[in-house]
């Protein structure tokens, strides 16, 4: 009797467990693809989760970016995991970057490019009739694109100044193999969104902006 | 059913379904995720040499350590004979001074004159002209500002100086023309920010040159030393 009981409770459990996951399975994920890194800081730092089965969550302080800062960039890398089991586009958004004046940082002073689409373990689906696209103009290490304007500015090949609304930067066929609805440390691709910040005689005052990565269904092509 | 049964059941449920949403939020899927960014720009204000010394009017001496444009100011000149065996109107060493700040920067400076001489004939602060020349703001990522000039310029002009009717000695009359008016850290240059946004590997800047001047007199003999020094502020 007691044996009824308890597969009783275990059927209602396993009911629980499938519709809960059934309600969140999602095609499409992103979350973290590594440890983020940074170089030429004074007074800087990041923060993120080394776990790529974590959530995107990015902390960055460029530190000292006045001419205090001797060092000829500041550069940080952040490892972004990507999975679906469709065709896929990713998209980012900016906001808070607004200062007046002309001299504070500008949009166009933070370098942002994507490089080095790569599969995340075993389960990362390899396509062969389609290629993972860097969208036109972020297929570039900002790090490497340093070029100084005719107003003695700093400019690089991209920018925040290239984001418009919600920009997709990258898109391309079926990233995972399996089809599971629970990230794993082996599904999908990672790839690197890299940050720039030339010290410069900016204006004085303290600049934020935040990013909003995100997936969605992209165009069909096909594996 | 027992009541017993029904509780066990309950519990087991209750259990169950916090597995089951604790294992939904730990390893489920987003479609969205955030980079925060921030960065701090401090006022940064900085005084480098402008190039070399000029020195005019000398017998003998001559420049020591000459300036180097964009490295540190650390020059030495030794301005020569200063007694009426120089026969010339005046001494005058010119050192060009770059400045560079991305906020409003404030030019100060301060001198001590020291002498071997023991009377009121030997050089003193007052017998050693100072002032600041025209100030240029030019080249790519320098901002166009309007500075103001603390002193009166060439201290040799003739507006700046005359003989004493009364004691013949020759002195800097202008408002901050000689030493005497830098006994202690005193204003001598001031504007807005210098640079625009542009790195520090642009060699552009604004550069004046200072001006020192010494008429040649009938000083007490010896031997004087003269120690200035120029600081740069953003307040």
């Amino acid at each position: 009797m007691r044996l009824r009981y308890f597969t009783f409770a275990l059927l209602i459990s396993l009911t629980l467990l499938a519709s809960s996951s059934t309600t969140s399975a999602q095609a499409l994920d992103i979350s973290s693809g590594g440890q983020p890194t940074i170089t030429g800081a004074v007074s800087g730092s990041v923060t993120g989760s080394s776990d790529v089965r974590n959530d995107l969550v990015v902390t960055i302080n460029f530190g000292e970016v006045s001419p205090l800062n001797t060092n000829s960039i500041v550069k940080v890398v952040v490892p972004v995991a990507v999975r679906s089991n469709q065709p896929y586009q990713v998209a980012v958004s900016m906001s808070g970057l607004n200062n007046a004046n002309p001299q504070a940082v500008q949009a166009s002073d933070v370098g942002f490019g994507v490089q080095n689409m790569r599969v995340l373990g075993g389960a990362g689906k390899i396509c062969t009739q389609s290629t993972h696209i860097i969208r036109s103009p972020f297929n570039n290490d900002p790090s490497s694109s340093v070029s100084v304007a005719s107003d003695g500015r700093v400019a690089y090949s991209s920018s925040f100044a290239n984001l418009s609304g919600s920009t997709i930067i990258l898109s391309g066929p079926q990233l995972s193999k399996n089809n599971s609805s629970i990230r794993q440390q082996s599904d999908g691709y990672i790839f690197d969104a890299i940050f720039t910040l030339t010290p410069q005689f900016f204006a004085t005052g303290i600049s934020s902006a935040t990013l909003l990565f995100t997936i969605a269904a992209g165009p069909n092509v096909p594996c | 059913m027992p009541r017993q049964s029904t509780k066990l059941i309950f519990k087991l449920s209750l259990f169950n379904m916090l597995l089951a949403i604790s294992a939904v939020a730990c390893l489920g899927q987003s479609t969205s995720g955030t980079v925060t960014m921030s960065a701090t720009v401090s006022k940064f204000v900085e005084i480098n040499s402008g190039g070399a010394v000029t020195l005019t009017g000398n017998s003998g001496g001559g420049v020591t350590t000459d300036g180097v444009a964009n490295s540190p100011l650390a020059v030495s000149i030794n301005l020569g004979e200063l007694g009426p065996s120089n026969t010339n109107s005046f001494v005058t060493a010119l050192v060009p001074l770059k400045l560079r700040s991305n906020a409003s920067y404030v030019m100060s400076m301060s001198a001590t004159v020291t002498s071997s001489g023991s009377t009121a004939n030997r050089i003193g602060s007052a017998d050693i002209g100072f002032g600041l020349g025209t100030i240029t703001r030019s080249g790519v990522g320098v901002n166009t500002g309007t500075d103001t000039n603390a002193t009166s310029g060439d201290p040799s002009l003739p507006a700046n100086g005359s003989i004493n009717g009364t004691t013949g000695r020759y002195e800097f009359t202008a408002v901050r023309s000689n030493l005497s008016a830098f006994s202690s850290s005193t204003t001598a240059l001031s504007g807005p920010y210098i640079m625009n946004a542009v790195p520090r590997s642009n060699a552009n800047g604004l550069t004046v040159p200072a001006y020192f001047a010494v008429k040649p007199q009938f000083f007490e003999n010896g031997t004087t030393t003269i120690s200035v020094t120029f600081t740069v502020t953003a307040p």
